[in-house]
């Protein structure tokens, strides 16, 4: 194969070249490839879906890690579910934070990534903090007695391995899992081609949350404009967390971003208004 | 495909001493892949279908060294349930060059196909159209109209398709549901004699299309004329360009921005395969001579049974001839691929070729009396 053509829709489709295939085949849980694209540096794909490039991995890590890290201010606890690829833990660690637990159902995603997308993880596997464990998603935040302050999902899209992270019983155990005044995000897609999944996760959020919304980046290669991030939390407070809060955090934990800064942490909570009138029923 | 069975008696001597190498090399039964004729056939009904796309039916022979030649040829697939799918994916085909084609379908083989990368899925009434609505923003529809078809060996208009009169019906409800109907799609029937039925049917979407699309606000674009492209069992040396000219001309009316896709199985793959048989015992009875094969009606020959195929067959050696019947290996009665022909007299040992055997052959082959099956060799293939 000479292009690589994703196949999230049947009427447009985005196509990347494929300048040097490193990885391709079938691990127990979907299908792998990652191949060097000469524009976007390394790109991996799982079930034919852009799941991640170098060019523009920033963005979309960034934002997932620092927004809900930034807004609570004393994270010590944090668990990501999925994110195998490593780029989230490494964003996480940034942090001053006391462990990062990372629960990831498919082994052979880490492994692989480790490997042929090295500059992901950059090492995050290999940090103290660090806790790694293989498994579902859902099972884990079941059957966990541990509490966490943040809670990021970076998962697949809902039809695959991901489909449980996007059913109301996670969002019910991932609230159980959380200490008082935790966050929880998730990637929801992209709401101009993908409105359905955006409606469907308000609804399946909104009894566990006080606070539940969305806040959005674009990040090029999830085509299609605007991402949509899930935001859940019992304290209304955290996503109004005013500029100088904000601004004293980031200067204080020294951290160097691309795409993150305390001014785009509080406008990405501003909504387009299609996104605006789905989640209020008028579309 | 009443007229009767093609038999041919001997063989030319580098023929005969091709078959007996492969029987020497791989054993018996065997089925053999001749990958110069699959090309062939992929040529030739692309170059008389120039504008249409053609999506291989996997069901036809769902056979990875098929598949990967196909593949290398730029066809597309047709697929109709998970395990194809899951042949596919082995291979590392994109689903973006398939299309799902079964009308009816579980909510798991829906999400397979997508996971898979199949986006256009195609139905025919509105329960399966509601199937497809939690998956509305990713999926483009084909609505499978029927046209019954008396002259097609096998008819497929009466299982699936609905009646014309509902397709404007259910392209309305799909509207209000959100859920996009791209175009229409249809299948003959397939061993097709001629292609009046194409015709007739290509023109009446036409209409129906333009009809349709003049009410529904996003207009309907694509035409999948299905299979129906014969297989030649009489070696009577059809030609596909002649079947297809009316066909061409039919799709020449429609326009030019319409996407035409195509589902050809039997025509591409039944040459491409020849089978293998040896006699492995010979009785007499009552003036016939039984000749029991290592391969029957329960393997490669199934489609005598599934498919009312009649393949041609072959003996390697001349003579006077006799009343003869063929029997396969199983302990069952039905399991006899000829009687009533004229064969020489023949010894265990000796070869039956069977001849345009790669459609609905070894995809319909079972298990019973657990015998081996026939072998898959690929001709010219020295790994
Ligand atoms: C939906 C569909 N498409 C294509 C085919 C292949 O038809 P043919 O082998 O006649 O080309 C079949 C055969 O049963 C079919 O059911």
């Amino acid at each position: 194969m000479k292009h690589f053509k994703e196949t999230l829709y049947d009427a447009v489709c985005q196509e990347f070249r494929i300048d040097k295939l490193y990885f391709e085949n079938r691990t127990k849980h979907q299908h792998l490839m990652i191949f060097h694209n000469a524009r976007l540096g390394r790109v991996m794909t799982l079930d034919g879906i852009v799941q991640t490039t170098e060019a523009d991995e920033f963005i979309y890590h960034e934002m997932l890690a620092h927004v809900p890290l930034f807004s609570h201010g004393r994270a010590q606890r944090v668990l990501i579910i999925g994110g195998g690829d490593g780029a989230m833990l490494r964003e996480v660690l940034r942090h001053p934070v006391e462990q990062v637990t990372l629960v990831e159902i498919d082994k052979a995603v880490i492994d692989i990534a480790k490997k042929h997308l090295p500059d992901h993880s950059a090492g995050a596997f290999e940090d103290a903090r660090t806790n790694l464990t293989i498994a579902d998603g859902l099972e884990y935040v079941s059957d966990t007695d541990e509490k966490f302050d943040v809670i990021i999902c970076d998962s697949t899209d809902p039809i695959g391995p991901g489909e449980v992270l996007f059913s109301e019983e996670f969002y019910t155990q991932a609230k159980r899992c959380l200490a008082p005044g935790g966050i929880l995000v998730t990637q929801n897609g992209v709401p101009f081609f993908q409105l359905d999944e955006l409606k469907v996760t308000a609804r399946r959020m909104a009894p566990h949350f006080v606070d539940a919304t969305f806040y959005c980046a674009p990040v090029p290669t999830y085509y299609g404009g605007f991402m949509a991030f899930s935001w859940g939390t019992d304290d209304t407070r955290l996503r109004q967390t005013d500029m100088a809060t904000l601004h004293g955090r980031y200067d204080e934990a020294g951290i160097k971003t691309r795409y993150y800064n305390p001014e785009i942490h509080r406008a990405s909570f501003a909504l387009p208004q299609y996104i605006l009138d789905a989640l209020s029923g008028t579309s | 495909m009443a007229n009767g069975r093609r038999v041919i008696i001997g063989a030319p001597p580098q023929e005969a001493k091709a078959y007996l190498e492969l029987v020497a090399e791989h054993g018996s039964p065997l089925l053999v892949f001749d990958r110069e004729i699959l090309e062939r056939q992929y040529q030739l009904l692309s170059d008389t279908l120039p504008d249409v796309e053609l999506y291989y039916a996997v069901k036809a022979h769902p056979n990875e060294h098929i598949v990967r030649a196909l593949d290398e040829l730029g066809c597309g697939f047709d697929v109709a349930s998970a395990g194809e799918m899951d042949m596919l994916m082995d291979l590392k085909i994109s689903g973006r060059r398939t299309i799902h084609t079964h009308p009816i379908k579980k909510d798991r083989e829906i999400r397979d196909a997508l996971r898979f990368g199949a986006t256009t899925f195609v139905v025919d009434n509105l329960d399966e159209l509601e199937k497809l609505v939690p998956y509305r923003d990713r999926v483009g529809i084909l609505l499978r109209v029927s046209f019954s078809s008396e002259d097609a060996a096998v008819d497929l208009s009466r299982k699936f398709g609905c009646d014309v009169r509902d397709a404007a019906g259910i392209v309305m409800v799909a509207g209000k549901l959100g859920l996009h109907i791209k175009g229409l799609s249809f299948h003959v029937g397939s061993q097709c004699e001629n292609s009046a039925k194409h015709v007739e049917a290509i023109e009446q979407c036409h209409q129906l299309m333009e009809e349709i699309s003049k009410s529904v606000p996003v207009p309907m674009s694509t035409l999948d004329i299905g299979g129906g492209f014969p297989a030649d069992y009489q070696l009577a040396g059809i030609d596909i360009s002649s079947f297809c000219a009316p066909i061409r001309k039919a799709l020449g009316r429609l326009p030019r921005d319409w996407h035409l896709l195509a589902e050809p199985g039997r025509f591409l793959v039944a040459p491409s395969v020849t089978s293998i048989t040896t006699v492995t015992g010979r009785s007499e009875r009552h003036g016939t001579c039984w000749y029991y094969l290592d391969d029957g009606v329960y393997g490669s020959y199934s489609g005598q049974i599934f498919d009312h195929a009649i393949y041609p067959l072959q003996v390697l050696k001349d003579g006077t001839t006799r009343p003869s019947i063929l029997a396969g290996p199983t302990c069952d009665s039905i399991d006899v691929i000829a009687e009533d022909i004229q064969l020489p007299e023949l010894e265990i040992g000796d070869l039956v070729i069977g001849h345009q055997m790669g459609a609905y052959t070894a995809a319909t082959k079972t298990r019973f009396n657990l015998l081996p099956d026939a072998r898959f060799v690929c001709r010219y293939d020295n790994s």
